[in-house]
């Protein structure tokens, strides 16, 4: 299961519609399938022939980890900062919900990785660094618009890697991580997207005199 | 493009409007609101830092090849059972073919009944009253709608069925089994093997295979005073063994010997299809790379776009590109480091090519030249099925009777619509298919497994995923006589 904070999980167990079957049933009933042995570190220590140790981690899982971490921390901080910002009220919404959903994925994606002793990084990385300088910058819909661009950007990129650690790790319980956040990640890209339409299409039919002028 | 209605995002997405033209429209908008939002930067910034390198290509082995063997060994029972227990959740795989309908070559029965296993506490009936939304949101489409897993999705590769593999072996001492894994489906849900072999320049001849495999051992001796110099070396090219991605004779391989290769027809048995499988190559990560079920080659010559996915615009870009595309994953990096044999394109390729463009469907006796059912061979309920086809089924739209069952078209059927997307079932990420070429329904009987990941065991399962996808609301009648009218194409 995740650990979703008890908003979320509320939400969760209102929708069952939303979340249930992707958590509900586990999708890895006997642990994930098998890697690709031929992708084993020479040295990996083995429970049974081909199948790591737990704990073992491979260089997928560690990019992954790193990656994820960095783009989760990201998620939140961004996120906050929408609270603060955002003028419409779908992109208010779509940062609580994304303060909430990743702040319990990030939670459990750092208790693995310190299991596992990998060290995550501090703080923001320069990519979105850069992109917390320009959304600063930004007001209103300008800001809006920006931050659900980015937010588009960033969730196709998380499913990638999120797919990329399913079909690459080697370690259970990031691969299990991995497959019990995709859905979720799947699910956020969409209500950006239709954040992002609403926002565009809303410009459209009745755009503000400012942006007209923009135009 | 109308106002939306603001999305609730705490209600979750499940009552997001779908907004199936929004991409379109926000890139659209986009190119006007960027350089304004100052988003232009955010989008190059974000290009920057590049998924991992190994999510597009593979990587080299890293441990000896004896010991990956040995690891693989050991892990292929498993591997097996995982797959074994996908199926047995899914589908009925038991024995039950429909009485006195054998596949053209007249040796293998074909099996009967929807096979797809119901969640508890529907009927086939009640989830085709539902709408898609309350079926994703219920989790009710049955598993067996969804994508099929590879055998060994990691891994992944090319995977033959034990009587190709045995017959490859008697005939030419080739080996292509692998150590890793098994085919995993039972051989009743396979086409018939050694499948027959109808030529379009032979009409009179009927099945030219005289019962055999078509090898490279014997193609000369059986189609020699048959076929013409430039089809005998087009065929001959078919079934010349050529390196591949599993089957090479470096350390990435997974056949215990230095493999000689694959050829064309170790999947395209006698032109047709043993369903020997694959992933497609058209899609990165590994992960996501959905199942492919061989398909047949007969009809190629009316078909103008070929590939589930890569839509080629002729048979002779296809040939010269499966060397490259099914035998190394599309990956043309690694396929040089094994051998790429590369046929050229105005001496070779288009002797492979005509060869194929003369292999003809099995014949159909019940259809008139336009593809329609000639009233006084057919039976009253294969009638029936061709009104349902044509009808209220809305088959036809897309299989198009005239022009063999086919629209020479793509379309995304959504069944995304009914399941939610990213769950991972046996290592695939079951993903929306997106747009897929329409194949062809002449000769259907004999190519289970159906879909183009071999996801449906029977015709009746096509007709109840049809009937749920296509919102038709057929009765149990006009499901059975749908199935008739399909045994007679
Ligand atoms: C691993 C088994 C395998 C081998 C070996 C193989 N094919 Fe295929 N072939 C397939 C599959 C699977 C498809 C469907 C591809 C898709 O849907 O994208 C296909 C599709 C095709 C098509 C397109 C049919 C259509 O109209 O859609 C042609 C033509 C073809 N193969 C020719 C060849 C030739 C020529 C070779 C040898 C160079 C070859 N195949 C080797 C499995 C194989
Ligand atoms: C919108 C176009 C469309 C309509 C309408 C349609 N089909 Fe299809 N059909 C397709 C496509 C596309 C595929 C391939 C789908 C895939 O492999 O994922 C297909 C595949 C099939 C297959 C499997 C073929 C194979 O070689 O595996 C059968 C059987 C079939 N359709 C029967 C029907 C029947 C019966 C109906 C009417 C009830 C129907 N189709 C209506 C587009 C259509």
């Amino acid at each position: 299961m995740i650990r979703l904070p008890a908003v979320t999980l509320l939400t969760v167990l209102l929708m069952p519609a939303l979340v249930v079957p992707a958590l509900a049933q586990p999708s890895n009933p006997a642990g994930p399938a098998p890697g690709n042995p031929a992708g084993l570190a020479p040295g990996t220590r083995e429970s049974a022939p081909g199948v790591p140790a737990s704990r073992q981690t491979n260089v997928p899982d560690r990019t992954f980890t790193r990656e994820a971490a960095i783009g989760g921390a990201a998620e939140v901080d961004l996120a906050w900062l929408a609270t603060q910002k955002a003028s419409s009220r779908p992109v208010q919404e779509f940062a609580q919900q994304m303060i909430q959903d990743h702040g319990g994925a990030n939670d459990r994606l750092s208790a693995l990785a310190q299991a596992d002793g990998i060290r995550l990084p501090a703080g923001l990385d320069a990519e979105h660094a850069a992109m917390r300088r320009q959304l600063e910058q930004a007001n209103g819909t300008e800001f809006d618009r920006a931050y659900i661009q980015g937010q588009i950007i960033d969730h196709q990129k998380a499913a990638q890697l999120l797919e990329y650690e399913i079909g690459s790790g080697e370690n259970a319980e990031l691969k299990n991580f991995a497959s019990d956040i995709l859905p979720v990640v799947l699910r956020h890209l969409r209500m950006a997207q239709a954040v992002a339409a609403g926002l565009y299409g809303a410009a459209e039919t009745s755009p503000r005199p400012q942006e007209q002028q923009k135009q | 493009m109308g106002r939306r209605s603001p999305p609730h995002l705490h209600g979750g997405c499940s009552v997001l409007p779908r907004a199936p033209n929004s991409e379109a429209v926000v890139s659209k908008k986009l190119t006007i609101f960027l350089p304004l939002a100052g988003a232009a930067v955010l989008a190059a910034a974000a290009l920057a830092d590049s998924l991992p390198p190994d999510a597009t290509y593979r990587p080299l082995p890293t441990l000896p090849l004896d010991v990956v063997k040995a690891n693989d060994e050991a892990q292929k029972p498993q591997v097996m059972e995982r797959q074994r227990a996908v199926l047995e959740q899914r589908y009925d795989l038991s024995d039950h073919p429909i009485p006195n309908v054998m596949m053209s070559g007249g040796r293998k029965p074909v099996q009967g009944g929807v096979r797809v296993k119901l969640p508890a506490g529907v009927s086939w009936d009640s989830l085709s009253s539902m709408t898609p939304d309350e079926i994703r949101e219920r989790g009710l489409l049955p598993a067996g709608f969804m994508p099929l897993p590879h055998v060994k999705q990691a891994t992944g590769g090319q995977v033959f069925p034990n009587n190709q593999i045995d017959e490859i072996n008697r005939q030419e001492g080739r080996n292509i089994r692998r150590f890793d894994v098994d085919f995993d489906l039972p051989d009743r849900f396979t086409p018939e093997f050694p499948p027959p072999i109808f030529l379009t320049s032979h009409p009179e001849l009927g099945d030219v295979s005289h019962g055999q495999l078509l090898t490279i051992k014997n193609y000369y001796q059986l189609m020699v005073g048959i076929l013409t110099p430039v089809q005998m070396e087009g065929l001959r090219l078919l079934l010349t063994p050529f390196p591949q991605e599993e089957f090479n004779q470096t350390e990435d391989r997974k056949s215990a010997d230095q493999s000689l290769g694959v050829t064309c027809l170790d999947c395209h048995a006698n032109f047709h299809t043993n369903a020997a499988f694959h992933q497609t190559p058209d899609v990165r990560p590994q992960a996501a790379r959905f199942r492919l079920d061989t398909v047949s080659l007969r009809g190629l010559f009316n078909q103008q776009i070929h590939g589930s996915k890569r839509s080629l615009r002729s048979v002779e870009d296809f040939t010269q590109f499966e060397q490259r595309t099914a035998y190394f994953n599309g990956d043309h990096v690694s396929a040089q480091r094994k051998g790429v044999n590369l046929p050229d394109r105005f001496d070779q390729v288009p002797m492979m090519a005509q060869m194929q463009n003369v292999i003809d469907f099995p014949p159909a006796p019940k259809l008139d030249p336009s593809g329609r059912l000639d009233p006084s061979k057919a039976t009253q309920q294969e009638l029936a099925g061709e009104r349902v086809f044509l009808g209220k089924g809305r088959c036809a739209a897309c299989h198009v009777p005239q022009t063999s069952f086919m629209d020479n078209n793509m379309h995304d059927l959504k069944l995304e619509r009914f399941y939610d997307i990213g769950q991972t079932v046996n290592a695939l990420v079951m993903l929306p298919d997106g747009p897929i070429k329409t194949f062809t329904l002449r000769g259907i009987k004999d190519s289970p497994p159906y879909m183009h990941d071999g996801r449906l065991p029977t015709l009746a399962d096509t007709v109840e995923f049809f009937n749920l996808v296509l919102g038709l609301k057929l009765t149990q009648d006009e499901k059975d006589s749908l199935v008739a009218y399909m045994l007679t194409l």
